[in-house]
């Protein structure tokens, strides 16, 4: 049900160690603020846009991730050409446009599961310290990614069970239900995981 | 310390947040167009689960969606989102499910009357839900959108119906179910 949004592929971008891209990801986000010249902007937006087409994104599934954004740039834009001017509105969608195309991009190119070991290396230090159980944290992430689509079903029956009884969709009526079984269903795993003795 | 019972709730409720996240909209009373669930997700799991395992709860989720599964309303997921004008609201739910807990555990009460522990969770989701996901949030959309703070907060004002109507929702799913199951005064 929720597959990730990476594509396989082995361009340049897809063998660079994830933890590279995502240090140049950090720095050029600092970058970025610092240049307030429109035409470096623009040049980082082509190359942001360049990098998303070098991962052989399809237009339709690139279109799904920005839609959301769309309409937030526009409403910003009309917002900054009104206050402050075209210039800067042109500066201000141009840094949004070039950031989330150079985000995107490593999400296109990059594995989820290079993105978790990165998280690992990260969080050592804590672990050391005895703040974080690395265990622990893969086995909810394990888990999560299990109950998800569990979940989802348990949302669909509710729904089916209500729409069968002539109920319109109303979220108290959906919600303790759902909370309820999904409280249920934790207790359930955590006593196997527990008689496992893991 | 954390029981194998917490990991479990901590994963289940991060799940529960991205089904939320992905229901189709539901139409609320009161507001014009339908709205997602995400951020009622993000109060409920505050509210149920107190403030660490709320917190974490939160984090779980965003580290799905930031390692690029689609988890986010619309589908939508990866890095991008956080770094685009409203990630700081993304951001803002992990500090808003903790103070929701945080708030919930030190004002809900389990022996006081009904009305009032509704109205004690209103509370906490009013200051926890929207308070903490706006201090992050506004301040972030107006540093990358450069339209200064007043007119940031102006501009997320419309926001604010279906956040109320969203905090009145929780705060009676949260009463219903901790009623019949308490785990909010659970460890830790």
């Amino acid at each position: 049900m929720i597959e990730p949004l990476y594509i396989p592929g082995d361009r340049w971008l897809h063998r660079l160690p994830a933890g590279y891209k995502l240090a140049a990801l950090v720095i050029a986000g600092v970058g970025l603020f610092l240049v307030q010249n429109v035409w470096g902007l623009l040049a980082a937006f082509i190359v942001a846009g360049a990098l998303v087409w070098s991962t052989g994104v399809g237009a339709a599934a690139c279109w799904r991730q920005i839609r959301g954004l769309v309409w937030v740039l526009v409403a910003i834009g009309v917002f900054a050409v009104v206050f402050q001017g075209w210039l800067s509105a042109a500066i201000v969608l141009l840094r949004i446009a070039a950031l989330v195309g150079l985000a995107l991009a490593v999400t296109l190119s990059t594995r989820s599961s290079d993105l978790i070991a990165v998280c690992e290396r990260a969080l050592m230090p804590f672990e050391r310290l005895g703040w974080v159980n690395a265990g622990k944290v893969a086995l909810a992430l394990a888990l999560t990614l299990r109950f998800v689509p569990e979940i989802w079903r348990h949302y669909q029956e509710i729904r089916e069970a209500q729409a069968a009884r002539g109920l319109a969709r109303h979220p108290v009526a959906l919600l303790v239900p759902l909370v309820v079984r999904t409280l249920k269903r934790a207790q359930q795993v955590a006593q196997a995981i527990d008689a496992r003795g893991e | 310390m954390m029981k194998t019972q917490d990991t479990v709730l901590i994963a289940l409720f991060a799940a529960l947040i991205v089904v939320l996240s992905l229901v189709p909209p539901i139409p609320l009373p009161a507001i014009p167009v339908p709205v997602t669930l995400q951020s009622l997700g993000v109060m409920l799991t505050g509210a149920m689960l107190g403030p660490t395992r709320g917190l974490f709860a939160c984090l779980l989720y965003l580290l799905l969606a930031a390692i690029g599964l689609p988890v986010l309303p619309g589908g939508r997921g990866g890095l991008g989102v956080f770094f685009g004008p409203t990630g700081g609201f993304l951001l803002g739910m992990a500090l808003g499910a903790f103070m929701t807990g945080w708030l919930a555990r030190r004002w809900v009460s389990v022996s006081g009357s009904n009305l009032r522990t509704v109205l004690a969770y209103g509370v906490a989701c009013i200051v926890g839900g929207i308070g903490a996901v706006y201090l992050i949030g506004v301040p972030w959309l107006a540093s990358v959108t450069q339209m200064g703070l007043g007119k940031a907060a102006l501009a997320v004002l419309v926001f604010i119906p279906g956040d109320l109507v969203k905090v009145a929702i929780a705060s009676w799913v949260a009463w219903r179910v901790e009623r019949v199951w308490p785990i909010l005064r659970e460890s830790p």
